[in-house]
Formats: C-alpha cells, structure tokens, sequence
C-alpha cells in the first residue's frame, strides 16, 4: 500500500486535469484540445518519470566477464557437483543464439526476484558463459554473482548475491494486464547510472505458449532481463530475448522491431523454485527427423537412438498427426506445438501407421540425451 | 485502492481520447521544432547520402549539422520552413565531435558561392534573416521518460516547403556515446541523450529535439551502432557540447579545434605501473601479476592477483583488450578501473602517467 501512495497521487493529479479537460473540450475551438492534449501529454510523462523512478531501486546492472576459456580451469563452480561433463559443456547453450545473433559487450539488467540475493535476468549476456559476474545493485554495492542456472525456453537467468535485504518489487497478477496498456520498459544496458527508459503498449497476451507479454516498446541488450511495467511501477514481465524462432535467443532482427517479449509473474514462479536448485530448464526435444514438404502429418524419417519417440515404441515411417489433442499436418505445425516445452514435460502424440491411429504419451528429452539418427 | 487507481488512470486515457481529432498536444513543440531547422543538400558518395537536417542556432543563419561528406560540397543548399532557399557555407567543423556549424547566405543558383571566400564574403549584402532560432544558452530540464519530438528530413521525404518529418518518443537516458560507424569507432565520446523516438535514418541527422514545450534539448547524431548493445543508438548530441561547440567555432571561426589537435598529439604510451600476467590459456585474462612501487597502480591500492573488470566502463575480457584499452587514454588522464578482489568487487581511481 505504502508503494502505491504515490502512484494514487499522481493518477488522481492525472485524473483531475482529464476532468478538466471536460470544460475545454466543451469550450469548443481546437485551440482548447490542443491544451488538452497537452496537458494529458504532460500527465503522463509524470507517470512516466516515476515510473522510473520508482522501479530503479529494484534493478541491478550485470557485468559479466570472460567466456572462451574453460571456466572449471580458472574458477571452479559450485554449483551443481552431480552435473555430467556434457551437462558443464558451454556448447549446450551455444546452440540457442540465432544466426544473427551477436553478443552484447555492455552491462545488462537485473530485476531482485527475492530479497535473499535472488535476481532474475536475460540469457543474454550468459551465452558465451563469463567466469566472473559482477553485481551492482540499486543501493550501489558491488557484488560477486554466481549464475545459478537458466531457463532455455523463455530465455531467463536466475543469479544469486550474498545479500539478504533487497527490496523486492510488486508484480502485476498477470490475469490484470490488458492489451493496449502503457508498457514502459526500463534497463541498464546503455550504461550510466540511471536506467534507461522506452514506451509501449501492451500488443498481446499468452504469446510464446503462454509465455510471454508482447509488447512494442523497443526491447534489445538494452533492457533484456530487465522489466516491464505498467504505469503504477508494477512489473508486467521480464524483458527477455525470445526469438520467433524456436528456442533462438533473439538477433539483431528483433531489437527495437516493435515485436518484444516479458515473462510475467506466474511463468516466472513456475520455475524459480525449479532453478534455485540449481537446475537449468531444457528444451524439450522428441529425437527424430521428418520430411518438412509433408501434408498429411509429420512423417517420421528417422529416429533418434535412445529417445523419448524410440522409448514409446514410434516406428520410422509412422506419421504423427494430432499432438496435445491439436490436429498436425505438417513439421511445422508439430514444432510449433511443442517446442516451448521442457525436458521433462509429458506430450500426448496421435499417430498413424499403415493407416492405423494409435496414441503414445512420450516425455520429452534433453537434446543432450539424444543418441544419433538412425533410420 | 489499486483498482481505483487503475480505473482513474483508464478514465484518464478514455478522455483523452473524446478530444478533438485534429488537436495534438505535440503540436506546440511540432511547430517550435519544425520553423528551426533546415534542409540541407549537397554532395554524396557511395553510401553517403548527400541531404541532411540542421538547426538555427543564430537570428542571422547559423546553422548547426553534423559533419559529413555533405558539408564538403562545393555549395550547400538549404531549404528553411517556408521554402525559401539559402546557400549555406562552412564556418567550422570539428571531427572530434563531429559537428559543424554553417552560414546561410543569399543563394544564387548561377553562381555558386566557393566556400574557400565565405569567411572574407560577409559583407552586409550577404545578411540574410532574421530567422527563429533555438537559443543554445538556455537550458532546459530532462527526466527520463519526457516525451521527445525530433524534427528533420529522414530520407528527405520532405521537399521544398513541406514540412519536416516529425517522430516522437521519450527520452530513454543521459550516458556516453560508445559507438561506431562502419568497422570504425566514433569519434565522439561524450555524453548523449537517448531517445527511443527513431531517428537513426539517412538524412535524420541534424534533427531538432525538443520537449513537449518545444524547449530545445539537443540536434540527433549520426548514424552509429551502439558498442554496448550492437543496435542502432537513437541519440541526440545534448545542447550544452552545442553551446561549446558554436562558442569555439565563433571564437575561432575556421580550421580544427585545439582541444582535437591537443589530443592527436599527445603521447600514446601510458604506464600504470603493473603487469599482468601474460601466461596460460589461448585468452589471457587480466590478472596483475605485479605491481611496481610508487607506481600510480601502487598509489591507487591495486594489489598483485587483482582481476581488472572493465576500464572506464568498458568490459576487458583479456589482456589484449586492456592494451588496446590502455591506448586510448592520455597521460595525466584519470582511469576508472573495476577489479575483483576474491569475492569484493571495487572500484579504484587511478592517474595515469607517461612510461618512463
């Protein structure tokens, strides 16, 4: 309640000049609208500013250094003792940036997730995987951070700081958020103390498998793995670096393209808990090949040996045609289907073979899991 | 309470959007902006476009652009916001900035005027004016999150008297200019404003940028890619570096500026008074191996196995990129460096010196 006094006050100053804006209208000429717009104008650069201002204590600007050398060699990790070398394998990442993809070299954002030293951010800057994470939070204390693990779907980083008393920001409960609502997106990716600010709206809803916010103000390594806001300074979403592509971390297509994408709250919370113990959220993958120019269904090619297709018995030649109850009539259609899903997550296939329909409930795999193709 | 909020601040859009359809409230500053630039035509080349925008900064035509290949041509012609024509011709340019500051004269299309006469050429029957102009000396205040207007000719979609192309934004923040244009970094290193108004377009350059009031905030830069982020920086060149660019120009009037002399000749060789460690992996990160005493490093508390971060605000990945680092700094210059100390992370000062 506290954090929102301010936000009553400035929408009830906002409030009072659009009543007034009655009378001027009422008035007539287009001299009086042109005042009122005016002044509507200036209310909401108001709003504007305190948004950014209020939301700055809660961002934390990342520097990340290093990334082409082995990192167990100069620093070794704590973090996950049991992984598999392949799991420590930087390339599982390297796989995801999209052919226009470039690193950024500056500074990006944080948002504190929780005040026990919890900041979500951006795959963004992890991609080359930098031995040394440098944290600045909002009260300026510079800290060390370890990347606790990320999230390959929607493109999140959970890090964590020895601190035990940052602030923790309001979200908006995500079933609020409406399309066509201001969207201010802010980030530290320009450097400067101050983060920087960009306008939009809210362009649509449960994008990206009910994912992600779309939005259109201007995302880039500006503002990824900063947040999203609305005009009280609640925050809509995480700024992440989705691409259209599947699973792709967004290239240079996409910066300030108009097209842009936050994680809000409840997909967030879906797998914090999961990160924290220090896992990373895979793709998840079926393990087979299938003639793209197919129409009656993807047709399978090839199989991969083990996988999740080869576990539930699928055949090379069987031709897959519903997928989580969706009809599927060609390769594409089928990705769309289940590339948002994780590892893990159990996916429900319609087949046919020699014109039998039959169905199977396969859990799909890590693409680390995979054997090679075989027909 | 948040649902009142909310429903305040939807009656709020809702009214707004009863007004009248021709009124804007840009349109102050739309028209502030608009009869204060002018159109600039010259020369291009290759992927250099020979049309640009630039800002009245003087009654008597003073002209602030962005220096390019344009301003080179033998004669400039520029258009102001009625359509009258103005041979424009170069007082000063400074590459350090990149800026340029011109003089609009009667335009004679039969005789163009040479540049290399224009200074000893001011006779009175060369005054022309008076003009609106955006008063350098005044200073106006910025928050991010201000709505911004940029006017000026992006793709000189705008022809004689047609008026400017206008975008619109906010101003997004204050920081400094690390950019480059083609494979080359960008001259200029200070401080800019970013917008996320569009204004990284050929011709853009030299835009007026002015708040809702249509106070002046400063003139859109050139076409760059941000080192920080690899995008397009949509950013304007702040009206105080104006005010001291057309302040030196005036005083000098003609040739490079001393400061960007000054500094073309001053030594490269800088000496912190550390080495790093130079052994191990393909990459070499910037571990100090050791620190030299009474050396500027020693002074400034930086201690044997201290990781150097980032100079400057810069990211140093390895130990090649603190030497190139290094190169561009000044003896005598301050140097921010950012080291990690086992697990603290500091920032320490240190001035540099020439290598003995």
């Amino acid at each position: 309640m506290t954090n929102s006094r301010w936000t009553t006050g400035i929408v009830l100053l906002a409030l009072s000049s659009a009543l007034s804006m009655g009378t001027w209208v009422r008035g007539g000429g287009d001299s009086d609208a042109t005042d009122a717009e005016y002044q509507l104008l200036r209310d909401t650069q108001v709003v504007f500013r305190h948004v950014a201002q209020r939301v700055q204590p809660y961002l934390v600007k990342i520097e990340t250094v290093g990334g082409s050398q082995p990192p167990a060699r100069i620093l070794p990790t704590e973090e996950d003792e049991d992984a598999t070398p392949l799991e420590r394998d930087p390339n599982l990442f390297r796989d995801a940036p999209g052919s226009r993809f470039v690193v950024s070299d500056g500074p990006t954002t944080g948002l504190v997730y929780r005040s026990d030293g919890y900041i979500l951010s951006s795959s963004f800057n992890f991609v080359r995987e930098p031995v040394l994470i440098s944290v600045t939070l909002g009260d300026g204390r510079r800290l060390a951070a370890d990347l606790v693990a990320r999230d390959q779907v929607r493109k999140i980083a959970l890090l964590k700081v020895d601190a035990t008393d940052l602030p923790e920001p309001e979200w908006v409960d995500p079933e609020q958020v409406s399309v066509g609502q201001w969207a201010i997106a802010l980030g530290l990716g320009f450097g400067g103390d101050r983060p920087s600010v960009t306008i939009g709206i809210v362009s649509a809803l449960h994008r990206m498998k009910h994912n992600a916010i779309q939005t259109d103000a201007k995302l880039s390594p500006a503002n990824y793995g900063g947040p999203l806001c609305d005009i009280h300074g609640r925050i809509m979403g995480l700024s992440v670096p989705m691409a259209q592509r599947p699973g792709e971390l967004a290239g240079v297509e996409m910066y300030d393209s108009g097209i842009g994408f936050a994680v809000p709250k409840n997909r967030v919370d879906a797998i914090a808990e999961h990160l924290m113990t220090g896992h990373s959220f895979y793709r998840g993958w079926l393990g087979m090949q299938s003639d793209p120019h197919g129409s009656d269904g993807a047709k399978i090619v090839k199989i991969a040996s083990p996988s999740p297709l080869e576990e539930a018995g699928v055949q090379v030649g069987d031709v897959i045609v519903r997928a989580e109850g969706k009809p599927i009539r060609n390769l594409g259609q089928l990705v769309q289907a289940i590339y948002m899903l994780p590892a893990g997550e159990t996916v429900h296939l319609g087949l046919e073979r020699e014109g039998e329909a039959y169905g199977v409930l396969v859990t799909l795999a890590r693409n680390t899991e995979l054997g090679s193709l075989s027909d | 309470m948040t649902r009142s909020v909310m429903i305040s601040a939807l009656a709020l859009v809702m009214c707004g959007r009863t007004l009248s359809t021709n009124a804007s409230g840009f349109d102050r500053a739309i028209d502030i902006a608009s009869a204060r630039v002018v159109k600039l035509y010259g020369v291009g080349a290759g992927m250099q476009e020979g049309y640009g925008t630039g800002v009245l900064v003087s009654p008597d035509g003073q002209v602030l652009t962005v220096s390019s290949l344009l301003i080179g041509a033998r004669q400039i012609l520029a258009v102001a916001h009625d359509g009258s024509r103005y041979g424009a011709s170069l007082v000063h340019r400074d590459p350090a900035r990149q800026l340029a500051l011109l003089r609009l004269h009667p335009y004679d299309a039969t005789h163009p005027v040479d540049q290399s006469n224009t200074q000893d050429s001011e006779a009175e029957t060369d005054s022309v004016g008076p003009f609106p102009f955006f008063d350098l000396t005044v200073d106006t205040a910025l928050e991010p999150g201000d709505w911004v207007i940029a006017a000026g000719n992006a793709f000189k979609v705008a022809d004689g008297a047609e008026r400017m192309s206008i975008a619109h934004g906010v101003f997004s923040v204050a920081t400094r200019l690390d950019a480059r244009r083609r494979a080359r970094d960008f001259p200029y290193q200070g401080e800019c404003l970013v917008i996320d108004a569009i204004t990284s377009n050929p011709g853009a350059p030299g835009s007026a940028l002015v708040n809702l009031d249509g106070g002046f905030l400063g003139m859109t830069g050139r076409v760059v890619l941000s080192n920080l982020t690899h995008t397009h920086l949509n950013h304007a060149i702040p009206r105080s570096v104006l005010l001291d660019f057309v302040e030196e120009a005036n005083a000098r009037a003609g040739g490079e500026t001393e400061v960007a002399m000054v500094k073309a000749e001053a030594p490269q060789i800088v000496d912190l008074g550390i080495r790093l460690s130079r052994a191990g992996y393909r990459t070499i990160l910037p571990f100090v191996e050791r620190v030299r005493r009474n050396s500027p490093a020693a002074r400034a508390g930086i201690k044997r196995d201290d990781l150097i971060l980032s100079i400057n605000g810069r990211a140093v990945d390895n130990v090649q990129d603190f030497d190139t680092r290094m190169k561009g700094t000044a003896p005598g210059e301050r140097v921010l460096l950012v080291i990690r100390r086992g697990r603290i992370i500091l920032d320490v000062q240190i001035e540099t010196d020439y290598k003995p």
